[in-house]
């Protein structure tokens, strides 16, 4: 089966679920999950239990990487939307949530006492790292769908995401580096050619650039 | 001034990007152990948002191959679907038997323990893909999300994937014939006799917890 980009199978995906139709809608599903399997288990072996910490031992990397992508599978009874930077927060999450869970199971005689590590297992209480951002994603979207004209809301809600938090990275040269990064997927070279710098500055931008996108995107308060 | 992390993070992203499939254990291992951490979570930090690259038709081959991929869509195209694979996974990662899980259950529920051994037969059931996913109370659901540590809507998300979740497909409407009627008369008779007779033992808590639904 041909590859076809996750914006395009999340759309299916919602579409077969209104339509009714699940066995389509759980194909269009498993297609994205194998199309984010690299995600799943490199963020397994990148994930860190606190910053610059330990991680899942290596010899645990593919029974939580199986873990995670079986709840990544799971997770189709509850996603329905169309976004492909809400799936990735989405799945991040997921994914994290897998991975800390690797880091508990030695607490398991610990989990039935008061203050135990159940607390983020509130039934409807489920929060995200990326819930803020989306908050306030989802407040902008309102505001300038409010603001604009009808043509001009209409681009607005097509922004993803990841446009939306690259766009608030003030600083000019790490923005223009991501953009080219994230929204033209271009390769380092072709960014250094393009913006005339080397591509050791390429290096710089991108990193930090990253890292603050990464901050803008977890810990934006609305 | 850039450094052998920065170059090699921007590698990374290069080879993501072009789907080459990177791996972040190939690319951690060139710096030196003091940066392995950092760069770790630079790499994790591209990875929540990176688009998904287009993959090649031999990428895809090569992924859905993956052991791990296989053995989770294989799951669920099962009639049972992804929970049983789930709960054994979530279960022997905890160190915990189904007696063990069997008892969190039947004390949380304030049932006798005396119940407990029946509850480990249902979960026993479950994990073996013999009993439907949607007829599973929610407090069982409730409860096992937190002995197991795992939201209670991936669980229950589990049980909804797989082919006791999607509707049968409709029965053919046909036109009985004049025979129809005594042909089935002692079928039916068998039926009511069935449901007539008392069980060894009575239908319980655990059973409607197992069997009664959501």
């Amino acid at each position: 089966m041909p590859f076809e980009p996750d914006h395009v199978l999340l759309g299916k995906f919602v579409d077969a679920h209104e339509r009714g139709d699940l066995a389509a809608a759980s194909d269009h599903w498993e297609r994205l999950a194998v199309n984010n399997f690299d995600r799943v288990k490199n963020t397994v072996k990148g994930f860190r239990f606190s910053p610059g910490g330990p991680g899942i031992p290596q010899d645990e990397h593919g029974s939580a990487a199986s873990e995670a992508f079986l709840r990544v599978m799971a997770m189709s009874a509850g996603f329905r939307k169309r976004e492909t930077g809400r799936f990735y927060a989405a799945l991040a999450t997921c994914v994290e949530n897998a991975c800390r869970d690797f880091g508990r199971k030695e607490l398991r005689h610990q989990k039935r006492s008061a203050g135990s590590v159940d607390q983020r297992f509130e039934a409807d209480g489920e929060t995200g790292p990326f819930d803020a951002a989306l908050a306030a994603y989802d407040a902008d979207l309102r505001r300038q769908t409010e603001e604009a004209l009808e043509a001009e809301a209409a681009r607005q809600n097509a922004e993803s995401l990841v446009a939306w938090g690259i766009a608030q990275i003030t600083n000019d040269n790490y923005r223009e580096v991501l953009e080219l990064t994230y929204l033209k997927k271009l390769s380092g070279e072709v960014i250094a050619d393009r913006l005339g710098v080397s591509l050791e500055n390429v290096y710089q931008r991108r990193r930090r650039g990253i890292l603050e996108l990464e901050r803008i995107l977890r810990e934006h308060r609305s | 001034m850039s450094t052998d992390r920065d170059r090699i993070l921007s590698e990374f992203v290069d080879a993501w990007s072009a789907g080459a499939r990177p791996d972040v254990d190939e690319y951690v291992a060139r710096v030196g152990e003091d940066e392995r951490a950092e760069l770790s979570a630079e790499l994790a930090a591209f990875l929540r948002f990176a688009p998904t690259p287009e993959y090649s038709d031999e990428a895809l081959d090569a992924i859905r191959a993956d052991p791990i991929v296989a053995e989770a869509l294989a799951a669920s195209s099962g009639r049972a679907g992804l929970l049983p694979s789930l709960l054994t996974r979530l279960r022997e990662r905890l160190g915990m038997s189904n007696a063990d899980v069997a008892g969190e259950l039947v004390r949380t529920l304030d049932l006798p323990q005396d119940r407990a051994p029946k509850a480990a037969s249902y979960l026993a059931q479950l994990e073996r893909g013999q009993l439907e996913p949607s007829r599973i109370s929610g407090r069982v659901f409730e409860v096992l999300a937190k002995v197991l540590g795992v939201p209670r809507s991936e669980l229950e998300g589990a049980g909804d994937v797989g082919g006791w979740a999607a509707p049968g497909a409709p029965a053919a409407a046909f036109r009985a014939s004049d025979e129809a009627a005594d042909a089935a008369a002692p079928h039916l008779d068998l039926l009511a006799r069935g449901l007539a007779t008392p069980g060894e033992s009575a239908r319980d808590e655990v059973d409607d917890l197992f069997l009664g639904g959501r």
